[in-house]
């Protein structure tokens, strides 16, 4: 596995290709870090919704019963972030590494310089670039256009601009080549898609459309789970109810879970392929997800979209086998370093979970099981995964850090909780009324935290 | 102080797990029991999730800490790791799915590997309210219940029939256990036994005072 995007880069520059030289490096690496800066900037300029927005839920069309019931508590802390100006920023990781500090500082000096890119918002264009994360952002969209255009797609470029967001309407040719399913080569795209395609149906009829009496005693187990979770996937999104979209999900899940038999299905992998289902759909489907209506689509574009759903599942649990085999090692061990990494850049929450016996387990679990899906509103998920998919190898490493960051989102009301409000708490976090800026947030601040503490990883190493 | 009772003072704190096949309604019950909520597409269980309630049982404040488990063999392995320290158990079976109630007795197993023998069980089959589909006859149930010495209910989450009383029965026969063997015995091993607790109030607060909210309740 590698070791993390900065690590590679390392090593690519030191291996002396001559074409990736070492200042071109720390080119990139100040790029992105400039980028984290005017996140937080933009951030601390966006201010205007603090705790009230979260508990009204006003972008919240569908009734969860458990948000109905503010918390007084987190009322509470978010109003004291609001009087912090740029300290409330810090506030997950007070007394944490010096760093951090000079960071703030940072960012505070470039407020007027970049105040620009994130003017109060008064026209509808920049609160439309700060919701979408900037993907939208005309210079961006130049430089998708322009990685987009070669002959052969260099991804090394593509995961340095898709880490902050792509523009909706790039995400399905983008993901597609970010996980390796479409080739880089222009040329063969088209040819490749297409026996993939195929590929697809043959492993349905083969697997999936037999009568139950060719199958095995757990493949009949396998398909009855499948059937268990698929009404219950993602289900405050009333589109993934449609029977056309429940049966898609179905045939995507058994014919993964018969072709991975060390896994087989696993709860929650069904979160993951609604992701891919929305991005795939949204090339033939287009407005609100909500007024979607499958059944306008011709058998053929929903066959390929389901073809490419679960290609790029595939090309995505790849990477994180051991997560879903037996005892799901792989999920420990990345529960096990976060919360190494929470200790080392929250010691004071850190200290507490720890004295009032809360193990990460108990929470983080769901957390890398299904990538954060049912933690953070749907209509955040693909942003989210935009950078997930643009760290490739990297990013089950990277999990850890965007989680801590998440986790330590809520720093100062954990603190003020005892075990059980802990877990509850941490059950049904408060995500409801977020934006894509509490999103950025958090992988600003994963991305800093990865900077700074990764490049000492040896605490890390169980 | 008389009179007043801070909505986390209790007598009694008792940790039950729910524990049976994926999809039989073990986490619509505990939200029923919890929150009289139920939902029709509930998501599944990864890992663990967990609920409290309290209740009164003869003048004496039990406070439930509910664990849900997931229901797929796969998550086992994490789950079982919370069975430890568990004084009662609902073990939920579908009445509309035979699979769920031939699985049954791997649960039972799985539940006495890893708890204490005195440990109060209740099987209870779910999902009553789906009268015309009903696969397993209410006798079966009853009489594997027998046969096993469990405590039976069958319940509906949806309609809210009989949750209430499995989870009181549960409750009330750990507390029964419990002070009978506090009165018997009056030590700790008893005690320990099966309940984090004894017979006196105060003792049981400093057992559990690790769960207290700090400084709400000062012995
Ligand atoms: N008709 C009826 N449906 C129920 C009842 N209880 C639960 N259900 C439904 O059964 C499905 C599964 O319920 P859950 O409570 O999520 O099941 P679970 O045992 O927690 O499942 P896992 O978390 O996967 O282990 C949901 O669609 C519920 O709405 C009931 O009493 N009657
Ligand atoms: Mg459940």
């Amino acid at each position: 596995m590698r070791n993390g995007r900065e690590g590679d880069r390392g090593r690519e520059a030191g291996e002396g290709s001559g074409e990736t030289p070492a200042g071109n490096s720390s080119l990139n690496l100040e790029w992105r870090f400039n980028q984290t800066l005017r996140n937080v900037q933009g951030l601390l300029k966006g201010r205007t919704f603090p705790g009230k927005i979260l508990l009204t839920r006003k972008s919240e069309p569908h009734n969860d019963p458990v948000s109905l019931e503010p918390s007084p508590e987190l009322g509470r802390s978010y109003s004291e972030n609001e009087l912090g100006s740029s300290e409330s920023i810090n506030s997950g990781s007070e007394g944490s590494a010096q760093v951090s500090g000079d960071m703030i500082n940072n960012t505070k000096l470039q407020k007027t310089k970049s105040s620009i890119t994130f003017g109060e918002g008064s026209s509808p264009d920049v609160q439309r670039s700060i919701s979408e994360g900037r993907s939208t952002d005309s210079a961006r969209l130049t430089k998708f256009t322009k990685e987009l255009s070669g002959q052969t797609v260099v991804l090394e470029n593509l995961r340095e601009l898709a880490w902050s967001g792509i523009p909706p309407y790039m995400r399905p040719n983008i993901w597609r080549l970010l996980l390796g399913y479409a080739p880089p080569n222009s040329d063969r795209r088209e040819g490749v898609l297409a026996r993939k395609r195929r590929e697809y149906l043959e492993c349905v009829s083969l697997y999936y459309d037999i009568p139950d009496s060719e199958r095995s005693d757990d493949e009949i187990t396998m398909l009855r789970q499948i059937a268990v979770d698929c009404p219950r996937t993602v289900p405050d999104v009333t589109f993934f109810q449609h029977a056309l979209v429940q049966k898609s999900l179905e045939r995507i899940l058994y014919t993964w879970a018969i072709r991975h038999p060390a896994s087989g299905y696993v709860q929650g992998i069904n979160d993951l392929v609604t992701p891919f289902l929305i991005v795939f759909l949204s090339e033939h489907l287009s407005g609100n997800v909500e007024d979607w209506s499958i059944s306008d689509l011709s058998p053929d574009k929903i066959s390929n979209v389901e073809a490419d759903c679960y290609w790029c599942l595939s090309k995505l649990l790849d990477g994180m086998q051991d997560h879903y085999t037996f005892a799901q090692p792989g999920i420990q061990r990345l529960v096990f370093k976060l919360k190494e990494l929470v200790r080392r850049i929250d010691e004071p929450v850190s200290k507490h979970m720890e004295e009032q016996g809360l193990e990460f387990l108990q929470f983080a679990f769901r957390w890398f099981n299904c990538l954060l899906i049912r933690e953070i509103p749907f209509h955040l998920v693909t942003r989210l995964w935009d950078t997930y998919l643009a760290e490739g190898d990297a990013l089950p490493e990277f999990l850890v850090y965007i989680f801590a960051s998440f986790l330590l989102t809520w720093s100062d009301a954990l603190q003020k909780y005892d075990f059980q409000e802990m877990v509850m708490f941490l059950q049904h976090l408060p995500t409801h009324g977020w934006t894509h800026q509490e999103l950025e947030m958090v992988l600003s601040r994963a991305y800093m935290w990865h900077a700074m503490f990764n490049s000492s990883p040896s605490h890390l190493a169980s | 102080m008389a009179g007043y009772r801070a909505e986390d003072d209790y007598d009694y704190l008792f940790k039950v797990v729910l524990i049976g096949d994926s999809g039989v309604g073990k986490s619509n019950l505990l939200s029923r029991f919890t929150r009289n909520e139920f939902n029709l597409e509930s998501k599944s269980t990864i890992g663990v999730e967990f609920a409290t309630r309290s209740l009164n049982v003869d003048g004496k404040v039990i406070k439930a800490q509910i664990w849900d488990t997931a229901g797929q063999e796969r998550y086992r392995a994490i789950t079982s790791a919370y069975y430890r320290g568990a004084v009662g158990a609902l073990l939920v079976y579908d009445v509309t799915r035979r699979t769920t109630f031939e699985n049954v007795e791997r649960w039972l197993k799985e539940l006495r590997d890893h708890t204490d023998p005195n440990i109060v069980v209740m099987l209870i089959g779910n999902k009553s309210d789906l009268r015309h589909l009903v696969a397993i006859p209410t006798d079966d149930g009853r009489e594997f219940a027998e046969k096993e010495s469990l405590y039976f209910m069958e319940t509906s989450a949806l309609e809210a029939t009989n949750v209430e009383s499995a989870f009181a029965e549960v409750l009330t026969q750990i507390y029964r256990i419990v002070s009978k063997k506090a009165v018997e015995t009056g030590d700790d091993a008893a005690a320990a036994a099966s309940a984090p607790g004894k017979g006196e109030k105060i003792n049981i607060k400093d057992d559990v005072s690790a769960m207290k909210r700090p400084g709400c309740c000062s012995n």
